[in-house]
């Protein structure tokens, strides 16, 4: 009895070590792509800022600006919500608190929503629910180029143009430490712009070309886009940042689990030798 | 000596240059332009096409393919391009290939205007590369 029992022990050790290295060759790759993913995400975080800054320079300086992506220019009915999930598990709780996070929103939502799903889980979640999507991106997002998120804002905007869709909000992760993210909630459309006194206006009368409208209709659906493809680096990074640590957390319980199994065995094993030896004198104190 | 300012070209994924030139070139949507020191400030489309633009204290100029954007002419000049590739990057075989590409498209009866306009830039696009890449459309003065 006591040497099946020990045999499932010692199985049970092997197969949480081989488990344990899986998850610790997993933390070393997510650690190593962490590492590319936050540099990009860093290098494009330091040129953001100009874009919208742009925008609103020129709504400062300006009185005739196109009034279509501006707040209060339309009641807002349908809204569509951009899901940044990751398209592979194992990564802690970082697709989980996205969706939650989205689920909330929609549910508050009286009207049908309109669900642009980027990484799979989000997409998967809400299929199962019954929800229509109305577009899904599957492609993983650490090899992202800005001309293919072209492809992504764009049915967005157009949409938006047309009537369609009259709020684009996006919930994705944000990126605040290797050890620390955040679900964060983006409205994208329609475009609000504080009126900031702090930033002078020009003493210079500023030259837009063609016009002062067709600049500001290039720019906001950049902006757009700016802010989706900043969102899916930022993500991508913080999918990494989650399976490292949920990688860490692993190899660690596993290293406890061999150690407790470890000692369960030994124990074990001596009850057994204690067994047999009691048994022996037993035995030679009978025969006496 | 002519006066220089700061020129910083911006892309989505990275600063491309920064640098101080005394004369910066693009296409806008109207067509080329030259900025120099003292400007009056303008913002302006560009379309795809060949950035030159010549470094403080060089008589050379320098060339690079950008793919669409536009710049913001100040005291400094500052141009967000969608994408922009120095000509040593220039992959000349895949520019062509696109443009053929390209071209195949508007030979089809059935596209529709966006379609037209989309291959159309997309030429451009593989125009400029391959202009880049043999040292610039224009010839150096």
């Amino acid at each position: 009895m006591a040497a099946s029992n020990m045999r499932d022990i010692k199985r049970r050790i092997k197969s949480v070590t081989s488990m344990e290295h899986i998850t610790k060759a997993m933390k070393l790759v997510s650690a190593a792509k962490l590492r590319r993913a936050k540099n990009t995400f860093e290098k494009t975080r330091e040129y953001f800022h100009y874009i919208t800054e742009s925008i609103e320079e020129i709504f400062n300086n300006t009185s005739e600006v196109p009034t279509q992506y501006l707040r209060g220019n339309r009641e807002i009915k349908t809204t569509c919500y951009i899901i940044m999930t990751s398209s592979r598990g194992l990564c802690g709780s970082f697709n989980a608190n996205v969706i939650k996070e989205a689920a909330r929103e929609i549910a508050n939502d009286p009207e049908t929503p309109v669900i642009v799903a980027i990484g799979s889980k989000g997409k998967e979640y809400f299929v199962k629910r019954g929800y229509d999507i109305f577009e899904e991106y599957m492609l993983p997002p650490e090899s992202i180029s800005f001309l293919e998120t072209h492809e992504i804002s764009k049915p967005i905007i157009d949409r938006y143009n047309a009537g369609e869709i009259d709020e684009v909000i996006m919930i994705s992760t944000s990126f605040v430490s290797s050890l620390e993210q955040r679900v964060v909630k983006t409205t994208l459309l329609p475009f609000e712009i504080r009126w900031d006194p702090d930033l002078p206006k020009h003493e210079q009368q500023v030259d837009y070309e063609p016009s002062v409208g067709e600049v500001f209709n290039y720019l906001v659906p950049k902006y757009v886009e700016i802010m989706v493809y900043g969102a899916i680096v930022e993500s991508a990074t913080c999918e990494h940042a989650a399976r490292r640590m949920a990688m860490e957390n692993a190899t660690e319980n596993a290293i406890e689990m061999i150690g407790e199994l470890t000692l369960f065995y030994n124990r074990t094993r001596q009850a057994a030798i204690t067994n047999e030896i009691s048994e022996i004198v037993g035995g030679a104190e009978a025969l006496k | 000596m002519p006066k220089s300012m700061l020129l910083e070209v911006i892309t989505p994924s990275k600063l491309f240059y920064k640098g101080e030139v005394e004369l910066v070139i693009v296409r806008t949507l109207t067509g080329d332009e030259g900025y120099m020191a003292g400007h009056t400030w303008a913002v302006k489309l560009l379309a795809a096409g060949e950035l030159w633009f010549q470094e403080a204290g060089s008589n050379d100029f320098k060339i690079a393919a950008l793919a669409g954007g536009f710049v913001d002419v100040k005291e400094n000049i500052i141009i967000f391009a969608d994408a922009a590739e120095w000509p040593e990057d220039i992959n000349l075989a895949r520019a062509e290939h696109e443009k053929e590409m390209a071209e195949d498209w508007l030979k089809h009866p059935s596209n529709d205007d966006a379609e037209i306009a989309r291959a159309k830039i997309a030429i451009a696009k593989s125009l400029t590369r391959m202009h880049v890449q043999a040292g610039g459309h224009r010839r150096k003065r």
